[in-house]
């Protein structure tokens, strides 16, 4: 596991990267969706 | 925003992440998928995907708050405030960032995290002003005076943005690389390279149009709510 990851350190990034991205993006999704919501009760 | 375009900028960045860091550096590029080797980065180059797209929300950020502060002044709609104080938010996040990322490139190319280049040194002035806003904000407790006083610091600040971000970083020598605007005015970057880089800006600043969006309605619903409470 540590030789494949000393070995293929630039997967590794990629990884992390594409974690956090997908992070970020589902959290403003939510986000997004909440305040909509919120939005709508306001209106009512 | 529509569902559709979230999916498609979700999508869109995932993409970017990936090509950014798969494609391989080569010396001379014979492949669509190739990057060339610009002089002095090497692999690292692979930060200018990340980095600059951030640089460049940082001023769009800015730029938006100035306009909307001038707005503000024409028009003293609340409304107008808040967008103003939401953009300058989104900037200073992304500008944090920014230096984040530079500093840790820093970091692997010029040895230590924090050398006091020209870039560096302009961009702290940038945070520090953009600071002062918020400081300013935070201590005027009248709603109108408050927006008042800070869309005039506000105009004022997003005069200085392009002056620290390309004049002062151009006018005294930098060892920061200039992959894209250069005094020889080339661009060290081969098409798939550009288009990696171009695709990179266009993900960042709809992913800013989208955090803005969601912002300026979490600061109306948060002004609603505090003027229901009077």
């Amino acid at each position: 596991m540590y030789e494949f990851l000393a070995d293929h350190a630039l997967y590794t990034v990629l990884l992390i990267v594409l974690i956090c991205w997908a992070g970020i993006f589902f959290y403003l999704w939510r986000l997004d969706r909440k305040v909509a919501r919120l939005e709508k009760d306001l209106r009512q | 925003m529509n569902t559709a375009l979230k999916i498609v900028l979700g999508c869109w960045l995932g993409l970017v992440i990936c090509a950014a860091l798969l494609f391989p550096v080569v010396p001379a590029p014979q492949s669509w998928n190739e990057f060339p080797v610009i002089p002095g980065l090497g692999e690292k180059a692979r930060i200018l995907f990340f980095h600059v797209p951030m640089s460049w929300v940082t001023v769009v950020a800015f730029l938006t708050s100035m306009v909307f502060s001038i707005r503000y002044l024409r028009s003293k709609e609340t409304a107008d405030d808040l967008k103003a104080v939401a953009s300058a938010g989104l900037g200073l996040l992304f500008c944090v960032l920014a230096t984040i990322t530079g500093s840790v490139w820093a970091k692997f190319n010029w040895g230590s995290f924090w050398n006091w280049d020209p870039r560096e040194t302009s961009i702290i002035v940038l945070l520090l002003i953009y600071g002062a806003y918020f400081a300013l904000r935070s201590a005027i407790p009248s709603d109108e005076k408050r927006a008042a006083l800070s869309a005039v610091y506000a105009v004022i600040a997003g005069v200085t943005v392009p002056f620290f971000i390309f004049i002062v970083p151009r006018i005294i020598g930098s060892l920061h690389p200039e992959p894209i605007v250069n005094a020889e005015g080339k661009v060290h970057m081969n098409g798939s390279m550009l288009a990696v880089f171009l695709s990179s800006l266009a993900g960042f600043t709809m992913l800013f149009v989208w955090m803005l969006n969601i912002k300026i309605r979490v600061l109306r619903l948060a002004h609603h709510h505090s003027k229901e409470g009077d």
